[in-house]
């Protein structure tokens, strides 16, 4: 047969599904440092070592940035911020939080669906660890279930400084074109 | 290959309609057509139309190693200089591709012959994947048909495998973002059904609109939300990334795109007469020449000049000895032509066919079939379903 088997009614329109909440809720292991993970159950040293420096450099990529380390205090405490080792396009300073601890997969019932990414704690809950893209984790360390997309990797939320660099080049469309692709 | 009358199903505009498929009729003019569809055997069709599908789409990445190593075929593809070294690298990196469509000329015997690829932005794309799979079992269901009858079309399908392909390499690593231009429904609604196939296959999805991508001060690019886009699916052409004032700032943006930066070889009319220095002769390629080589002059008489950049039959021109020049009008050609030999479409009830043969991830799959009454197609041309009995 040369066609599609069946085929889920495809539209062409807004997406009606919501994956990420149908899917299984996944485990996942917090800890605040090397010594506190190998002391769990199940987990060895060199592992946890190796997704602490996983973690470690994600944080550079995932933290939320600021261009004053008072912007950057507010969200996370006095003292809780560190220079970024980048800078903005015109050579200006750039602050990141710290990192309070990271996120690994369980690895008793295999975390392989888990992306390994630092964790913070704002100033306005202190008590919960959370990602990059500033989703609750946990208020614990150790393992915990989390929902679907926390597990996943974070995109980074940053500050946009100009849109619309992108259309220029389109043809003007008039009514008797209708399409920009072939 | 046969063109073959047929009834109407009498719902199918309420149908297109609940589905999203608002552009089937274009200014009163039908755009999908169901009072007609071809009939083709599974011979035409695996010998004809498939197997040199694939074997097209190998030649093509000869071509793509061969250019990216040579500044004088870069230069001559109308290609920026400041995106060189980014294209090569994107090649050498392997960057994966979503989906392409090679036209082709063929009237049921001979070979096929391959006109153009529509390697980086194609579109009509849910009407082949989706719309014609419906029509099929319905034809059949209300005997407009024979019970029985098979479609070249595992489009969906193999969409769907291959966003589940990319997730599963980390190819797509986080949220997919999905982008064409303002302004054009049709456009819109190819990206519409590509986020449906990407969240088919479990993946998180977000879609805007070119115009609304931003930029960060440390050059990485933004959605709506602030939120730093990491791959980005856009049905917008590269040689206009690469002019937007936001193109200079792609190479370092940490983007991975889909289409893929090499595919702006492969989507230049260039390709053809590349192609065609390389392979010389090979039964599915025409004669082609870039309009500055001296060789072109072999082709005076019946000929086709097309732009490099040329879009959905815009600026192209036929030449046949005795006739006027027929034209179509549009805003390409300032970045240089080619000279490929005139291998007219082939006519059925005086209307001008032409193959649309898809491929997904580099891999033949399906067809889609467009008709005009001129012999040039353009994206007003009408798009018919077909079976294989």
């Amino acid at each position: 047969m040369k066609r599609s088997k069946s085929l889920k009614l495809a539209l062409m329109g807004a997406s009606v599904l919501a994956l990420s909440a149908c899917e299984e809720p996944q485990d996942v292991a917090v800890f605040e440092n090397v010594d506190q993970c190998s002391q769990q159950d199940g987990f060895d040293r060199t592992s946890c070592e190796e997704n602490m420096q996983l973690a470690k450099d994600e944080h550079i990529r995932v933290s939320p940035k600021y261009t004053s380390v008072e912007d950057c205090e507010a969200d996370f405490g006095s003292t809780q911020c560190e220079i970024a080792p980048v800078q903005t396009s015109s050579g200006g300073s750039v602050f990141m939080p710290l990192m309070m601890g990271y996120m690994m997969g369980n690895m008793l019932s295999g975390g392989s669906r888990v992306a390994t990414q630092p964790l913070y704690r704002s100033a306005d809950d202190p008590k919960n660890f959370r990602t990059g893209d500033n989703q609750k984790v946990a208020g614990k360390t150790g393992v915990s279930k989390v929902p679907a997309n926390v597990a996943k990797a974070p995109t980074t939320k940053t500050s946009t400084i100009r849109r619309g660099g992108f259309g220029a080049s389109a043809p003007k469309m008039t009514s008797s074109r209708r399409s920009f692709g072939g | 290959m046969q063109r073959i009358s047929l009834e109407q199903r009498d719902d199918w505009k309420t149908q297109a309609e609940s589905l999203g498929f608002d552009f089937h009729t274009i200014d009163d003019a039908p755009y999908w057509d169901e009072s007609a569809c071809y009939r083709f055997s599974l011979s035409q069709i695996e010998n004809d139309i498939e197997d040199p599908s694939e074997e097209i789409e190998n030649l093509c990445f000869e071509v793509v190693q061969r250019a990216i190593n040579s500044e004088e075929i870069l230069t001559k593809l109308a290609i920026p200089a400041d995106f060189w070294d980014y294209i090569r690298a994107s090649w050498l990196n392997q960057e994966k591709n979503l989906y392409g469509r090679l036209d082709f000329s063929y009237d049921g015997q001979g070979p096929a012959k391959l006109l153009e690829y529509n390697a980086d932005t194609p579109t009509s794309l849910y009407e082949s994947s989706a719309f014609q799979w419906l029509w099929l079992e319905q034809a059949m269901e209300l005997d407009l048909i024979p019970k029985g009858c098979d479609q070249y079309n595992s489009i969906h399908e193999r969409l769907v495998e291959a966003f589940q392909t990319l997730q599963r390499n980390k190819d797509i690593d986080g949220k997919l973002h999905l982008a064409s231009c303002q302004n054009s429904p049709e456009d819109e609604g190819t990206v519409r059904y590509l986020e449906e196939c990407a969240t088919q296959a479990g993946l998180e999805t977000s879609f805007l609109f070119m115009e609304e991508i931003g930029i960060d001060a440390n050059g990485h690019f933004t959605d709506l939300d602030d939120m730093g886009i990491r791959t980005l699916f856009k049905l917008y052409p590269w040689e206009w990334i690469m002019t937007d004032d936001f193109g200079k700032s792609v190479p370092q943006s940490g983007v991975t795109f889909i289409e893929p930066a090499w595919k702006s070889i492969l989507s230049n009319k260039g390709l053809l007469p590349l192609l065609w220095e390389m392979f010389e002769g090979h039964p599915n390629l025409l004669p082609a020449y870039f309009s500055t080589d001296p060789r072109a002059t072999q082709l005076e008489g019946d000929y086709v000049k097309k732009p490099l950049f040329s879009r959905e039959g815009s600026n192209i021109e036929m030449v046949r000895q005795g006739e006027q020049p027929l034209k179509i009008a549009g805003p390409y050609g300032e970045e240089g032509h080619i000279i490929q030999a005139l291998h007219p479409l082939p006519v059925f009830d005086g209307n001008h066919t032409v193959i649309g043969s898809w491929l997904v991830a580099s891999k033949p799959c399906g067809m889609g079939i467009r008709e005009d009454n001129s012999p040039i197609t353009k994206d007003s041309s009408r798009f018919l379903p077909h079976v294989i009995y």
